[in-house]
Protein backbone atom coordinates (compact mmCIF):
# COMPACT_ATOMS: atom_id res chain seq x y z
CA UNK A 1 0.00 0.00 0.00
CA UNK A 2 2.70 2.62 0.76
CA UNK A 3 4.64 2.29 -2.30
CA UNK A 4 1.34 2.86 -4.51
CA UNK A 5 0.66 5.75 -3.11
CA UNK A 6 4.35 6.28 -3.78
CA UNK A 7 4.05 5.65 -7.38
CA UNK A 8 0.72 7.38 -7.36
CA UNK A 9 2.50 10.67 -5.94
CA UNK A 10 5.10 10.76 -8.75
CA UNK A 11 2.87 10.16 -11.65
CA UNK A 12 0.69 13.20 -10.26
CA UNK A 13 3.81 14.90 -9.67
CA UNK A 14 5.24 14.50 -12.58
CA UNK A 15 1.87 14.62 -14.68
CA UNK A 16 1.85 18.83 -12.87
CA UNK A 17 5.46 19.08 -13.64
CA UNK A 18 4.64 17.76 -17.50
CA UNK A 19 1.28 20.11 -17.65
CA UNK A 20 3.33 23.16 -16.08
CA UNK A 21 5.86 22.97 -19.08
CA UNK A 22 3.33 22.75 -21.76
CA UNK A 23 5.22 25.09 -23.81
CA UNK A 24 8.06 22.35 -23.77
CA UNK A 25 5.77 20.11 -25.99
CA UNK A 26 4.32 22.66 -28.33
CA UNK A 27 7.52 23.76 -29.13
CA UNK A 28 8.77 19.70 -29.84
CA UNK A 29 5.71 20.04 -31.74
CA UNK A 30 6.07 23.24 -34.29
CA UNK A 31 9.56 21.57 -34.45
CA UNK A 32 8.08 18.21 -36.11
CA UNK A 33 5.40 20.43 -38.29
CA UNK A 34 8.45 22.91 -39.63
CA UNK A 35 11.17 20.02 -40.43
CA UNK A 36 8.25 18.66 -42.67
CA UNK A 37 7.47 21.99 -44.28
CA UNK A 38 11.24 22.20 -44.71
CA UNK A 39 11.67 18.65 -46.70
CA UNK A 40 8.45 20.06 -48.93
CA UNK A 41 10.15 23.34 -50.01
CA UNK A 42 13.77 21.83 -50.49
CA UNK A 43 12.31 18.84 -52.62
CA UNK A 44 9.96 20.94 -54.61
CA UNK A 45 6.09 20.07 -55.75
CA UNK A 46 6.54 16.55 -57.16
CA UNK A 47 3.63 15.00 -55.65
CA UNK A 48 4.19 11.22 -56.60
CA UNK A 49 7.67 11.52 -55.21
CA UNK A 50 6.35 12.55 -51.15
CA UNK A 51 4.18 9.45 -51.26
CA UNK A 52 7.21 7.18 -52.10
CA UNK A 53 9.29 8.79 -49.26
CA UNK A 54 6.65 10.76 -47.36
CA UNK A 55 7.01 8.13 -44.74
CA UNK A 56 10.43 7.98 -44.30
CA UNK A 57 10.57 12.21 -43.73
CA UNK A 58 8.22 11.36 -41.19
CA UNK A 59 9.78 8.85 -39.26
CA UNK A 60 13.19 10.67 -39.54
CA UNK A 61 11.81 13.93 -37.75
CA UNK A 62 10.35 11.83 -35.50
CA UNK A 63 13.50 10.81 -34.23
CA UNK A 64 14.91 14.07 -34.40
CA UNK A 65 12.20 15.10 -32.35
CA UNK A 66 12.83 12.29 -30.16
CA UNK A 67 16.53 14.11 -29.31
CA UNK A 68 15.04 17.26 -27.92
CA UNK A 69 13.25 15.77 -25.45
CA UNK A 70 16.37 13.85 -23.94
CA UNK A 71 17.43 16.63 -21.48
CA UNK A 72 13.62 15.82 -19.66
CA UNK A 73 13.73 12.68 -18.53
CA UNK A 74 16.11 12.53 -15.46
CA UNK A 75 18.50 15.74 -15.30
CA UNK A 76 16.73 17.58 -13.06
CA UNK A 77 15.61 15.00 -10.69
CA UNK A 78 19.39 14.06 -10.64
CA UNK A 79 20.28 17.66 -10.57
CA UNK A 80 18.42 18.47 -7.40
CA UNK A 81 18.35 15.23 -5.80
CA UNK A 82 15.31 14.25 -5.67
CA UNK A 83 15.86 11.25 -7.22
CA UNK A 84 17.81 9.76 -3.99
CA UNK A 85 14.90 10.97 -2.01
CA UNK A 86 12.35 9.03 -4.71
CA UNK A 87 14.21 6.42 -3.98
CA UNK A 88 14.48 6.47 0.01
CA UNK A 89 10.44 6.37 -0.24
CA UNK A 90 10.78 2.69 -1.48
CA UNK A 91 10.90 2.99 -5.22
CA UNK A 92 13.73 1.15 -6.78
CA UNK A 93 15.23 2.99 -9.38
CA UNK A 94 13.88 0.21 -12.01
CA UNK A 95 10.63 1.49 -10.81
CA UNK A 96 11.40 4.98 -11.18
CA UNK A 97 12.45 4.21 -14.47
CA UNK A 98 9.73 2.85 -16.05
CA UNK A 99 7.25 5.47 -14.68
CA UNK A 100 8.96 8.11 -15.82
CA UNK A 101 8.91 6.69 -19.54
CA UNK A 102 4.85 6.12 -19.08
CA UNK A 103 4.83 10.00 -18.27
CA UNK A 104 6.91 11.27 -21.08
CA UNK A 105 5.31 8.45 -23.56
CA UNK A 106 1.89 10.28 -22.65
CA UNK A 107 3.09 13.98 -23.03
CA UNK A 108 5.69 14.12 -25.28
CA UNK A 109 4.47 11.11 -27.82
CA UNK A 110 0.75 10.96 -27.70
CA UNK A 111 0.68 14.72 -29.09
CA UNK A 112 2.29 13.22 -32.36
CA UNK A 113 -1.07 11.20 -33.11
CA UNK A 114 -2.56 14.29 -33.52
CA UNK A 115 0.19 16.03 -35.92
CA UNK A 116 0.84 12.79 -37.48
CA UNK A 117 -1.93 13.02 -40.16
CA UNK A 118 -1.83 16.88 -40.30
CA UNK A 119 2.03 16.04 -41.59
CA UNK A 120 0.70 13.33 -44.22
CA UNK A 121 -1.74 15.59 -45.87
CA UNK A 122 1.11 18.29 -46.26
CA UNK A 123 2.64 15.74 -47.78
CA UNK A 124 0.11 14.32 -49.67
CA UNK A 125 0.35 10.49 -48.01
CA UNK A 126 -2.42 8.44 -49.23
CA UNK A 127 -4.63 7.45 -45.99
CA UNK A 128 -4.61 4.02 -46.18
CA UNK A 129 -0.73 4.26 -45.50
CA UNK A 130 -1.60 7.02 -42.98
CA UNK A 131 -3.28 3.96 -41.02
CA UNK A 132 0.06 2.09 -41.19
CA UNK A 133 2.15 5.14 -40.07
CA UNK A 134 0.23 5.45 -36.95
CA UNK A 135 0.36 1.83 -36.30
CA UNK A 136 4.05 1.22 -36.59
CA UNK A 137 4.30 5.17 -34.25
CA UNK A 138 2.15 3.14 -31.65
CA UNK A 139 4.46 0.04 -31.68
CA UNK A 140 7.50 2.41 -32.42
CA UNK A 141 7.33 5.29 -29.94
CA UNK A 142 7.43 3.34 -26.98
CA UNK A 143 10.99 1.92 -28.09
CA UNK A 144 12.11 5.32 -29.12
CA UNK A 145 11.07 6.85 -25.26
CA UNK A 146 12.58 3.66 -23.77
CA UNK A 147 15.93 4.59 -26.34
CA UNK A 148 16.04 8.15 -25.12
CA UNK A 149 15.90 6.86 -21.65
CA UNK A 150 18.98 5.00 -21.82
CA UNK A 151 20.88 7.55 -23.45
CA UNK A 152 19.40 10.24 -21.17
CA UNK A 153 20.68 8.59 -18.06
CA UNK A 154 24.23 7.53 -19.49
CA UNK A 155 24.77 11.15 -19.58
CA UNK A 156 23.95 11.91 -16.38
CA UNK A 157 27.27 13.64 -15.34
CA UNK A 158 27.94 14.38 -19.12
CA UNK A 159 28.08 18.44 -18.50
CA UNK A 160 29.83 19.58 -21.56
CA UNK A 161 29.17 17.17 -24.48
CA UNK A 162 25.61 17.09 -25.37
CA UNK A 163 25.53 15.72 -28.62
CA UNK A 164 26.40 11.95 -27.97
CA UNK A 165 23.23 12.01 -26.21
CA UNK A 166 21.57 12.23 -29.38
CA UNK A 167 24.49 9.85 -31.61
CA UNK A 168 23.33 7.19 -28.73
CA UNK A 169 19.53 7.16 -29.67
CA UNK A 170 20.64 7.90 -33.55
CA UNK A 171 22.89 4.45 -33.22
CA UNK A 172 19.90 2.65 -31.02
CA UNK A 173 16.73 3.56 -33.42
CA UNK A 174 18.14 1.99 -36.74
CA UNK A 175 16.11 -1.06 -36.48
CA UNK A 176 12.87 0.70 -35.48
CA UNK A 177 13.39 2.98 -38.45
CA UNK A 178 14.37 -0.02 -40.39
CA UNK A 179 10.92 -1.88 -39.76
CA UNK A 180 8.61 1.21 -39.39
CA UNK A 181 9.45 2.51 -42.63
CA UNK A 182 9.80 -0.77 -44.49
CA UNK A 183 5.86 -1.78 -43.20
CA UNK A 184 4.77 0.37 -45.81
CA UNK A 185 6.72 -0.63 -48.47
CA UNK A 186 6.34 -4.33 -47.37
CA UNK A 187 3.49 -6.48 -49.25
CA UNK A 188 0.68 -7.35 -47.63
CA UNK A 189 1.98 -10.68 -46.36
CA UNK A 190 4.95 -9.39 -45.24
CA UNK A 191 3.53 -6.74 -43.45
CA UNK A 192 2.18 -8.90 -40.54
CA UNK A 193 5.77 -10.26 -39.89
CA UNK A 194 7.34 -6.88 -40.15
CA UNK A 195 4.60 -5.54 -37.35
CA UNK A 196 5.27 -8.53 -35.27
CA UNK A 197 9.29 -7.93 -35.26
CA UNK A 198 8.51 -4.80 -34.17
CA UNK A 199 6.30 -5.89 -31.11
CA UNK A 200 9.40 -7.67 -30.19
CA UNK A 201 11.69 -4.90 -30.18
CA UNK A 202 9.22 -3.21 -27.95
CA UNK A 203 9.09 -5.70 -25.60
CA UNK A 204 12.93 -6.20 -25.77
CA UNK A 205 13.14 -2.73 -24.51
CA UNK A 206 10.95 -2.34 -22.26
CA UNK A 207 12.42 -5.57 -20.50
CA UNK A 208 15.56 -4.29 -20.73
CA UNK A 209 15.27 -0.60 -20.45
CA UNK A 210 14.90 -0.48 -16.65
CA UNK A 211 17.70 -2.02 -16.02
CA UNK A 212 20.08 -0.54 -18.04
CA UNK A 213 18.90 2.99 -16.66
CA UNK A 214 18.91 1.96 -13.03
CA UNK A 215 22.11 0.66 -13.48
CA UNK A 216 23.32 4.29 -15.09
CA UNK A 217 21.76 6.35 -12.24
CA UNK A 218 23.44 4.09 -9.51
CA UNK A 219 26.64 4.60 -11.15
CA UNK A 220 25.92 8.38 -11.61
CA UNK A 221 25.25 9.16 -8.46
CA UNK A 222 28.28 7.24 -6.84
CA UNK A 223 30.27 8.96 -8.99
CA UNK A 224 29.10 12.67 -8.22
CA UNK B 1 20.48 2.66 17.66
CA UNK B 2 22.49 2.89 14.20
CA UNK B 3 25.87 1.61 14.40
CA UNK B 4 28.46 1.96 12.04
CA UNK B 5 32.11 -0.46 11.69
CA UNK B 6 35.51 1.24 10.77
CA UNK B 7 34.39 2.54 7.24
CA UNK B 8 36.95 3.78 4.91
CA UNK B 9 36.21 5.90 1.58
CA UNK B 10 38.52 5.84 -1.07
CA UNK B 11 37.98 8.26 -3.93
CA UNK B 12 40.23 8.02 -6.94
CA UNK B 13 42.93 6.01 -4.64
CA UNK B 14 42.65 8.75 -2.27
CA UNK B 15 41.79 8.52 1.04
CA UNK B 16 39.05 10.57 2.52
CA UNK B 17 38.99 9.30 5.97
CA UNK B 18 39.63 6.10 6.72
CA UNK B 19 37.99 4.04 10.15
CA UNK B 20 35.26 6.06 11.04
CA UNK B 21 32.94 4.13 13.98
CA UNK B 22 30.13 5.91 15.43
CA UNK B 23 27.01 4.30 17.27
CA UNK B 24 24.24 6.40 18.09
CA UNK B 25 21.52 5.29 20.69
CA UNK B 26 17.89 6.70 20.97
CA UNK B 27 17.77 10.54 22.28
CA UNK B 28 21.23 11.53 21.26
CA UNK B 29 22.64 14.02 18.65
CA UNK B 30 26.00 13.52 16.32
CA UNK B 31 27.37 16.82 15.54
CA UNK B 32 29.93 16.03 12.62
CA UNK B 33 32.74 18.74 12.50
CA UNK B 34 35.53 19.29 10.37
CA UNK B 35 37.05 21.74 7.55
CA UNK B 36 35.86 21.66 4.06
CA UNK B 37 36.46 18.87 1.68
CA UNK B 38 36.86 16.80 4.77
CA UNK B 39 34.07 14.07 3.53
CA UNK B 40 31.26 15.09 5.99
CA UNK B 41 28.74 15.22 3.26
CA UNK B 42 30.31 12.30 2.25
CA UNK B 43 29.97 10.18 5.51
CA UNK B 44 26.40 10.93 5.69
CA UNK B 45 25.79 10.02 2.45
CA UNK B 46 27.41 6.60 3.23
CA UNK B 47 25.24 6.46 6.12
CA UNK B 48 22.53 6.62 3.85
CA UNK B 49 24.03 3.90 1.87
CA UNK B 50 23.58 6.69 -1.38
CA UNK B 51 27.76 6.02 -1.57
CA UNK B 52 28.73 2.38 -0.55
CA UNK B 53 31.99 2.26 1.27
CA UNK B 54 34.71 1.28 0.41
CA UNK B 55 35.33 -1.15 3.41
CA UNK B 56 33.33 -1.09 6.78
CA UNK B 57 29.43 -1.79 7.83
CA UNK B 58 26.37 -0.26 9.11
CA UNK B 59 23.89 -1.85 10.91
CA UNK B 60 20.53 -0.63 12.14
CA UNK B 61 18.89 -1.85 15.07
CA UNK B 62 21.25 -5.18 14.60
CA UNK B 63 20.55 -5.38 10.81
CA UNK B 64 23.48 -4.34 8.38
CA UNK B 65 21.21 -2.00 6.34
CA UNK B 66 22.71 -3.42 2.59
CA UNK B 67 20.58 -5.89 3.04
CA UNK B 68 17.62 -4.45 4.59
CA UNK B 69 17.94 -1.28 2.25
CA UNK B 70 14.06 -0.64 2.35
CA UNK B 71 13.47 -1.17 5.97
CA UNK B 72 16.27 1.12 6.77
CA UNK B 73 14.64 3.86 5.07
CA UNK B 74 11.03 3.59 6.27
CA UNK B 75 12.98 5.12 9.58
CA UNK B 76 15.26 7.35 8.23
CA UNK B 77 15.22 11.36 6.82
CA UNK B 78 17.78 12.57 5.24
CA UNK B 79 17.48 16.23 4.02
CA UNK B 80 20.26 16.79 1.77
CA UNK B 81 22.31 19.98 1.22
CA UNK B 82 20.57 20.67 -2.00
CA UNK B 83 16.97 21.60 -2.43
CA UNK B 84 14.98 18.83 -3.49
CA UNK B 85 11.70 21.04 -4.00
CA UNK B 86 10.61 20.97 -7.23
CA UNK B 87 11.12 24.26 -8.83
CA UNK B 88 7.94 24.30 -10.99
CA UNK B 89 5.85 23.25 -8.20
CA UNK B 90 4.54 25.83 -5.71
CA UNK B 91 5.06 25.56 -2.10
CA UNK B 92 1.86 23.57 -0.79
CA UNK B 93 2.20 21.25 -3.97
CA UNK B 94 5.61 19.89 -3.17
CA UNK B 95 4.24 19.28 0.68
CA UNK B 96 1.40 17.31 -0.58
CA UNK B 97 3.72 15.95 -2.45
CA UNK B 98 5.88 14.72 0.07
CA UNK B 99 3.25 13.68 2.24
CA UNK B 100 1.70 11.06 -0.67
CA UNK B 101 4.91 10.31 -1.15
CA UNK B 102 5.83 9.32 2.40
CA UNK B 103 2.31 7.96 2.76
CA UNK B 104 2.39 10.43 5.63
CA UNK B 105 -0.49 10.89 8.39
CA UNK B 106 0.31 14.49 8.38
CA UNK B 107 -3.33 16.20 8.91
CA UNK B 108 -4.17 19.96 6.91
CA UNK B 109 -4.11 21.69 9.89
CA UNK B 110 -0.66 20.49 10.89
CA UNK B 111 1.01 21.85 7.56
CA UNK B 112 -1.43 25.09 8.04
CA UNK B 113 0.73 25.07 11.95
CA UNK B 114 4.28 24.62 10.05
CA UNK B 115 3.78 26.94 7.17
CA UNK B 116 2.77 29.72 9.69
CA UNK B 117 5.63 29.13 12.56
CA UNK B 118 8.04 28.95 9.35
CA UNK B 119 6.13 32.26 7.85
CA UNK B 120 5.56 30.37 5.04
CA UNK B 121 2.21 31.00 5.17
CA UNK B 122 1.93 33.38 2.24
CA UNK B 123 4.08 31.56 -0.32
CA UNK B 124 1.58 29.06 -0.19
CA UNK B 125 0.87 28.91 -3.88
CA UNK B 126 3.92 30.45 -4.96
CA UNK B 127 6.29 28.77 -6.99
CA UNK B 128 9.84 27.48 -5.71
CA UNK B 129 11.51 29.64 -7.84
CA UNK B 130 10.35 32.71 -6.44
CA UNK B 131 11.30 31.92 -2.98
CA UNK B 132 14.75 32.84 -1.85
CA UNK B 133 17.37 30.45 -0.53
CA UNK B 134 16.62 30.78 2.80
CA UNK B 135 12.37 30.62 2.16
CA UNK B 136 13.74 27.37 0.38
CA UNK B 137 15.29 25.78 3.14
CA UNK B 138 12.82 26.37 5.57
CA UNK B 139 10.88 24.24 3.27
CA UNK B 140 13.18 21.58 3.00
CA UNK B 141 13.32 20.82 6.59
CA UNK B 142 9.49 20.49 6.86
CA UNK B 143 10.22 17.09 5.79
CA UNK B 144 11.51 16.47 8.89
CA UNK B 145 7.80 16.79 10.24
CA UNK B 146 6.06 15.30 7.10
CA UNK B 147 7.76 12.38 7.17
CA UNK B 148 7.97 11.15 10.78
CA UNK B 149 10.83 9.26 11.16
CA UNK B 150 12.97 7.42 13.89
CA UNK B 151 16.49 8.71 12.60
CA UNK B 152 17.28 12.19 10.89
CA UNK B 153 20.27 12.83 9.10
CA UNK B 154 21.07 16.58 8.05
CA UNK B 155 23.61 18.15 5.59
CA UNK B 156 24.34 21.63 7.20
CA UNK B 157 20.84 22.33 8.32
CA UNK B 158 21.81 25.54 9.59
CA UNK B 159 22.87 27.49 6.36
CA UNK B 160 20.78 30.07 5.12
CA UNK B 161 18.60 30.47 7.94
CA UNK B 162 17.56 33.32 10.52
CA UNK B 163 18.05 33.03 13.65
CA UNK B 164 14.73 32.51 14.85
CA UNK B 165 13.99 29.34 12.42
CA UNK B 166 17.80 28.30 14.21
CA UNK B 167 16.49 28.95 17.28
CA UNK B 168 12.93 26.85 16.34
CA UNK B 169 15.45 24.23 14.52
CA UNK B 170 17.17 23.26 17.62
CA UNK B 171 13.88 23.00 19.77
CA UNK B 172 12.47 20.75 17.29
CA UNK B 173 15.95 18.63 17.50
CA UNK B 174 15.33 18.76 21.56
CA UNK B 175 11.75 17.59 21.34
CA UNK B 176 12.45 14.68 18.90
CA UNK B 177 15.53 13.09 20.97
CA UNK B 178 12.96 13.39 23.81
CA UNK B 179 10.62 11.53 22.18
CA UNK B 180 13.62 8.84 21.46
CA UNK B 181 14.12 9.92 17.87
CA UNK B 182 17.78 10.06 17.01
CA UNK B 183 19.44 12.77 15.17
CA UNK B 184 22.94 12.92 13.03
CA UNK B 185 24.20 16.72 11.07
CA UNK B 186 27.04 18.11 10.18
CA UNK B 187 27.54 21.64 11.13
CA UNK B 188 30.23 23.90 11.07
CA UNK B 189 28.24 25.56 14.27
CA UNK B 190 27.66 23.82 17.47
CA UNK B 191 24.61 24.39 18.81
CA UNK B 192 23.58 24.47 22.65
CA UNK B 193 21.84 21.15 22.46
CA UNK B 194 21.62 18.41 25.26
CA UNK B 195 22.91 14.63 24.63
CA UNK B 196 24.96 16.28 21.62
CA UNK B 197 28.24 14.52 20.75
CA UNK B 198 30.96 16.10 18.46
CA UNK B 199 32.45 13.70 15.97
CA UNK B 200 35.88 15.52 14.37
CA UNK B 201 36.23 13.87 10.97
CA UNK B 202 39.84 15.45 11.19
CA UNK B 203 40.95 12.34 13.77
CA UNK B 204 40.05 9.87 10.91
CA UNK B 205 41.76 11.66 7.64
CA UNK B 206 44.82 10.75 5.98
CA UNK B 207 47.19 13.37 5.25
Amino acid sequence: MHSVNSILALFYRELKISYRNFSDILSILMFFLLGILIFVFSIGPNTEMFNEIGIGVIWTLILLSNNLSLRKFYQNDFNDGSIILLHMSGLSYELIVLIKIMIIWIFLQLPFFIIIPLAAILLNIELPNVNLILISFLIGSPILTSIASISGSMNLLNQRNFAIGSVIIMILSIPIIIFSVGIINASEEIVRAQLKILIGILFFFLAVTPWVSAACIKLAIQNK
Amino acid sequence: MLLANNISFYRNNNIIFKDVSLALPPQKIINITGANGIGKTTLLKILTHVLIPKKGDIFWNGKNIKKNLFNYYKDVTFVMDKQTSNINLSVIENIFFWKKLFSSIISKKEIDAILDLLSLDSYRNTPINYLSNGEIKKLELTRLVIERKKLWMLDEPYIGLDIETINLLNETFINHTKSGGMIIFSSHYVPEIPNIENLQLENYAQR
